[in-house]
């Protein structure tokens, strides 16, 4: 599940709702080029790497209308909580001195995951929507359902992963 | 030119109106953090234009768009969102949004849509 082409499982795959893993990539190097790098793509994939006690996790879950029912999705992006820090000055183009206060690390890093989620439900052709972001320091908060797919990344020297999962019980599409 | 920005997150709102003054839009800007305000502050200061997210708690942006239509208000609205599905747009301009930029955006992409409207 961590490589090659992934499809929502089950009744994802019979909707013909599919995302692969290079179309993560392509979305994260987007976002992150346009919203933190000034158009240049400084995030590519890497070798994996482990969750650690310093990760934040942000989120957002799509719920899909099916032919067979609904279908709820999430996207994750985890990094350390230094990167995190870096993410929100980046955006707030702050100076790297600068204090970032818990909100406005929780705002800006929870709208990375909310512009990586959006663009993904827009690569799934069926109706959709999107919630609010969430952001948890605690990985079973956003690590829950059925895992998918997940790439592992290096922006800027600093480590990012970002996963979808089914929060559906899968098996009952199959 | 006077603008309301319609963003949940206080980061995003920042952003945008950074990227309007990027674009050479040196506007006077009002902020709104949902979607009643979208409404309520668009009825009391009768903006020229209004930038608003889709997905913000207490009423979405097309809620909000939709309302101030069914209270007489054209004023011209333009969404700023993280989706940008073709499902998303039609409903857009079927409730009567000129335009629709998608997340991540540039000062490029701002002037493409905002540009025709001014014109």
């Amino acid at each position: 599940m961590t490589s090659g082409n992934t499809t929502l499982d089950g009744a994802g795959a019979e909707a013909g709702v599919t995302v692969d893993k290079e179309q993560i990539l392509s979305i994260v190097q987007e976002v992150l080029s346009a919203m933190l790098d000034a158009g240049e793509v400084l995030v590519f994939e890497s070798d994996p790497h482990g969750e650690s006690d310093n990760d934040l996790y942000a989120w957002v879950d799509m719920h899909m209308v099916l032919p067979m029912g609904d279908l709820s999705a999430r996207a994750v992006v985890r990094t350390e909580a230094a990167t995190a820090n870096v993410i929100t000055q980046s955006l707030l183009m702050m100076d790297p001195s600068e204090e970032v206060s818990t909100e406005d690390l929780a705002d800006a890093f929870g709208e990375i995951a909310n512009v990586v989620g959006g663009n993904v439900k827009s690569l799934i052709d069926v109706p959709a929507s999107l919630s609010l972001p969430s952001v948890s320091a605690v990985g079973s908060d956003a690590l829950s359902g059925t895992f998918l797919q997940d790439i592992d990344l290096n922006w800027r020297g600093m480590p990012l992963n970002v996963s979808l999962w089914i929060l559906t019980d899968a098996t009952e599409w199959s | 030119m006077f603008v309301i920005v319609a963003d949940d997150s206080r980061v995003m709102r920042q952003i945008v109106i950074r990227t309007l003054r990027q674009a050479g839009y040196d506007w006077e800007i009002l902020e709104a953090t949902d979607g009643q305000e979208v409404y309520d502050l668009t009825l009391d200061n009768n903006p020229d234009l209004v930038l608003s997210d889709w997905n913000m708690p207490n009423a979405t942006g097309l809620e909000a768009l939709i309302a101030l239509r069914q209270a007489g208000c054209q004023v011209p609205f333009g969404f700023v969102t993280s989706e940008g599905s073709p499902e998303m747009r039609e409903q857009a301009a079927n409730a009567g949004a000129l335009f629709l930029i998608a997340k991540p955006f540039s000062a490029e992409s701002f002037k493409a849509a905002i540009d025709p409207v001014l014109a």
